[in-house]
């Protein structure tokens, strides 16, 4: 899915994905599910029925090419196919095309087209479709936020013949591959692209397993199967059209109502089972849950390098060091998410084990370091001075976009800095507020998570050149600047050696940690929680549920 | 003699819909005013924080002529609302005019839905307990107390839980079918019946202390007969105010509601324009809410003169 800004999934502020720079494996480790295989229950796929999913948010724009939110790809995942597939290891298959070669410049790709694919229209899918959605991607009029900016350098494609498409950049491009097998860049029937955004907005029309069927924004959309299916992705579980007849996904963005329709059986399935709800779930008998947890960047706070308290090494420290994070995730979410312990999520390609042992949760040794740091005074409140001003940091937050409940994460944090001294102060304000203080670095501390299968999402992170500038809002929010991590991220950008891009992120990792440029707190988990009666719900590699391979059994 | 007062009456709608105009102009230059004074800029508000290329947003600065004064802005807004045209959302590749004809009749639905559940328990209530024992009073002015207090998000969720996830007579979400409108709106007409029984019952205990009850009384009317016919009438009046009042209030702040009920409405469409500063949106529900508002008590006011055939003679 789409990392965001606040790791949204409801359609207010959309996100980026940028994804995975270079495709290598991707070791999906510590995703345990809720432990048997769904087909355990479910048993042998059966064909027909419907399944409800309900969800927890919905897409603005149905149109993927536009529409950076991570829920527009779980949208127009089931209509749409994608030119290669991703799985959650990291392995690239075959799908709409059939080979692929990359010129050594790594500045071309030449794609061998499926023949006989045939989009829900009617019309024939070709090298000419391919050259439609790339031209279509990049087109201003058709104003990505975010698929064209993975592809910038894009040039152009050329039709070399009806089932070869040539792709050009102007220099080389690593992740193009990474890119097309995502949804955002989901290949749509030209006949439908030409009717333009409006349109786009509320019907797309792909080659995919299923079709829309109606779709009805602020209540769901519902997609009937493509009886003609024949060319799923080559990972997939099984061939042809998809085993269930209708898949219906229905919008209930209310926590407790979304988990109240499940445990009913109103629904067949839902999307982030509330960690509150774990329990309950797990004690009704008909019910059972799996989850993902995302690869890319933890939930992390990061401190403002650049100014106030947080431009000493020794406070950022101290604020990491002297505040129980694993306590309060652990208690606040059940147990439902694992607390972080370093920059990127464990399931992230070139994720270093060695930062977890880094540093550790030490009140005293906070309370030393912010000691050699002059914060040496006391006030009334027992907050910690230095000249007679107050150890405060503000903190940005929008509280109405806020998901898994980190409004109050963030205040029982603000609770526990307190005891060594900090006064965090949480500032609330609008998503305006919120994007114009943001481009300035007006802040001393803000949080996001940030979804990419790989490590390169560090770069977004921590990589100078991405810092926002006040034109270009970037998720460098530390502010972060270091000639050596500007370097090795650069580095492993050229090289496709494994090891060395391992090598390189890993001394990434560790050089951000030891300069405390993230809090690490945890690590976000895509929950779906369903009825036994459901088997085959597959996962895509950023770790959003597929249902080609899904199945609902009569009772 | 008889034409007399139509004619005033035809004159007061006139005035009253003139008024309307400015209150509306009012209404939206207020609003265009205090968004302006959000901080952050419109186009970082339509790209969000995403990684779009330098061409994209001229294209977006362009298209929607975020480039010029806010006085000329606001001055093609007017001119354009003069023309029925009341612009093009920035986020929703909709006109404003889709964006809220299709979101207007769910919420119309559910408000008309609400309140009327709400007048019909609020004149059973109010003349079963007026003027009753103390018991039968205190009973029920504690459950309008509570009625009234509980919190909507709250009474949504319960009534969820007891007859959709529950019992299971109603499904959690229905949309715009009739069985999906029951719990919604029952869920607005827990405190706005609350509300309304109180006044009701109030008017009403004060119209039974009138001469004319006695009189009645003393022609051998019967109780019941006195409260339907000649109380009744009397304690309306406030409480239609007060329900015009409701309607208008209730329009704009559905938002809980249509959240918990995953409903089609106004309320959510209009949070998320605020949220996302998409200015066209947020003023073409203003206009159009308090279009619906001003026309709602007109209405009430051609209203009250059925429901009291003294106003009719009245200046």
């Amino acid at each position: 899915m789409a990392p965001t800004l606040f790791m949204t999934r409801r359609p207010v502020i959309p996100g980026i994905l940028s994804a995975g720079a270079l495709v290598l494996v991707l070791a999906l480790t510590g995703c345990g599910g809720s432990g048997d295989d769904a087909a355990a229950d479910a048993g042998r796929p059966v064909e027909g029925g419907t399944l409800v999913y309900g969800v927890d948010g919905e897409p603005l724009d149905l149109d993927p090419h536009k529409s950076p939110q991570d829920i527009a790809a779980l949208w127009a995942r089931p209509v749409l196919d994608s030119l290669v597939a991703l799985d959650a290891r990291g392995g690239l298959h075959p799908w709409l095309a059939t080979s692929w070669e990359v010129s050594d410049d790594r500045k071309t790709y030449t794609f061998k087209l499926r023949q006989g694919v045939r989009f829900s229209d009617g019309t024939p899918f070709d090298a000419a479709a391919v050259k439609a959605n790339l031209d279509h991607i990049v087109d201003p009029a058709t104003k990505s936020q975010m698929a064209a900016g993975q592809i910038k350098p894009y040039q152009g494609t050329e039709v070399v013949d009806a089932h070869t498409a040539k792709v050009t950049f102007s220099k080389p491009h690593a992740p193009f591959l990474a890119a097309v097998s995502t949804v955002f860049f989901g290949i749509q029937s030209p006949a439908q692209l030409k009717k333009g955004p409006d349109a786009l907005a509320r019907q797309i029309v792909g080659s995919g397993p299923f079709v829309i069927d109606k779709y009805t924004p602020r209540q769901g959309i519902v997609y009937k199967r493509n009886p003609d299916y024949r060319w799923g992705p080559a990972n997939a579980a099984h061939t042809g059209p998809a085993h269930l007849e209708r898949l219906e996904f229905k919008l209930l963005n209310t926590d407790s109502v979304r988990f109240g329709a499940l445990n009913s059986g109103q629904v067949d399935a839902i999307a982030s089972v509330p960690p509150s709800s774990l329990k309950l779930l797990e004690r009704n008998p008909k019910l059972k849950y799996d989850k993902r947890q995302a690869p890319g960047g933890n939930y992390n706070y990061y401190p403002n390098t650049t100014k106030g308290p947080f431009s000493d090494v020794r406070v950022r420290r101290a604020f990491r060091d002297g505040v129980d994070y694993k306590t309060v995730v652990g208690k606040l979410y059940f147990g439902a998410y694992q607390a972080a312990s370093s920059p990127l999520s464990p399931s992230t390609l070139g994720y270093d084990k060695t930062t977890e042992t880094l540093w550790r949760y030490d009140a005293t040794a906070a309370g030393r370091l912010l000691d050699e740091a002059g914060w040496t005074g006391r006030d009334a409140e027992g907050y910690r001075t230095k000249d007679g001003e107050r150890l405060t940091v503000h903190m940005l937050s929008v509280r109405t976009i806020d998901r898994e409940q980190r409004g109050t994460l963030a205040e029982q944090i603000q609770a526990e800095a307190k005891k060594i001294g900090f006064d965090l102060q949480i500032d609330r304000g609008t998503v305006n507020e919120y994007i114009a203080r943001f481009g300035k670095g007006d802040y001393d501390v803000a949080a996001i998570s940030w979804q990419r299968a790989d490590a390169d999402a560090l770069r977004n992170l921590f990589d100078t050149g991405s810092i926002s500038d006040g034109t270009r809002l970037t998720q460098n929010i530390a502010r972060y600047s270091d000639k050596d991590v500007d370097g090795w991220l650069a580095r492993a950008l050229d090289t496709n050696d494994q090891a060395a891009r391992a090598e390189l992120y890993a001394k990434v990792q560790k050089k951000v940690t030891e300069d405390a440029a993230v809090v690490p707190i945890y690590t976000p988990t895509y929950l779906v929680g369903f009825a036994k009666t459901v088997g085959g719900i597959s996962w895509e590699a950023q770790a959003f549920p597929t249902f080609y391979d899904s199945w609902k059994t009569g009772k | 003699m008889k034409r007399r007062p139509s004619a005033r009456v035809v004159r007061a709608v006139l005035v009253r819909l003139g008024a309307s105009v400015l209150v509306l102009w009012g209404a939206v230059t207020a609003s265009f005013a205090a968004l302006q004074a959000v901080p952050g800029e419109v186009v970082d508000s339509i790209v969000g924080t995403n990684d779009v290329t330098p061409e994209v947003r001229a294209q977006i600065i362009a298209e929607y002529g975020l480039d010029r004064p806010v006085l000329a802005q606001y001055g093609t807004f007017l001119n354009r609302i003069l023309h029925g045209d009341l612009g093009r959302s920035y986020r929703l590749d909709q006109t404003v005019g889709e964006a809220i004809g299709s979101q207007l009749a769910a919420s119309l639905r559910l408000t008309t839905a609400g309140i009327a559940l709400a007048l019909l328990v609020a004149t059973v209530l109010a003349l079963l307990t007026a003027r009753r024992g103390r018991r039968v009073r205190a009973l029920s002015s504690g459950i309008e107390l509570v009625g009234v207090s509980v919190p909507g998000f709250w009474a949504g969720i319960l009534l969820l839980t007891v007859f959709s996830f529950q019992l299971g007579w109603f499904p959690a979400t229905g949309g715009s079918g009739p069985s999906g409108l029951v719990l919604p709106a029952c869920a607005i007409a827990i405190p706005v019946g609350a509300l309304l029984t109180q006044v009701m019952r109030e008017g009403l205990e004060r119209a039974l202390e009138q001469p004319f009850v006695l009189t009645a009384r003393s022609r051998g009317m019967s109780d019941g007969g006195v409260r339907l016919r000649h109380a009744l009438r009397h304690a309306l009046l406030p409480v239609v105010t007060l329900a015009g009042w409701l309607f208008g209030a209730l329009l704009g702040g559905m938002v809980v509601t249509e959240q918990i009920f995953s409903r089609e409405g106004i309320g959510r469409l209009v949070v998320g324009a605020v949220e996302s500063k998409d200015l066209p949106v947020v003023m073409g529900v203003v206009l159009v809410t308090a279009t619906l508002y001003v026309l709602v008590n007109i209405a009430l006011d051609l209203l009250y003169l059925v429901i009291d055939p003294r106003l009719r003679g009245a200046r």
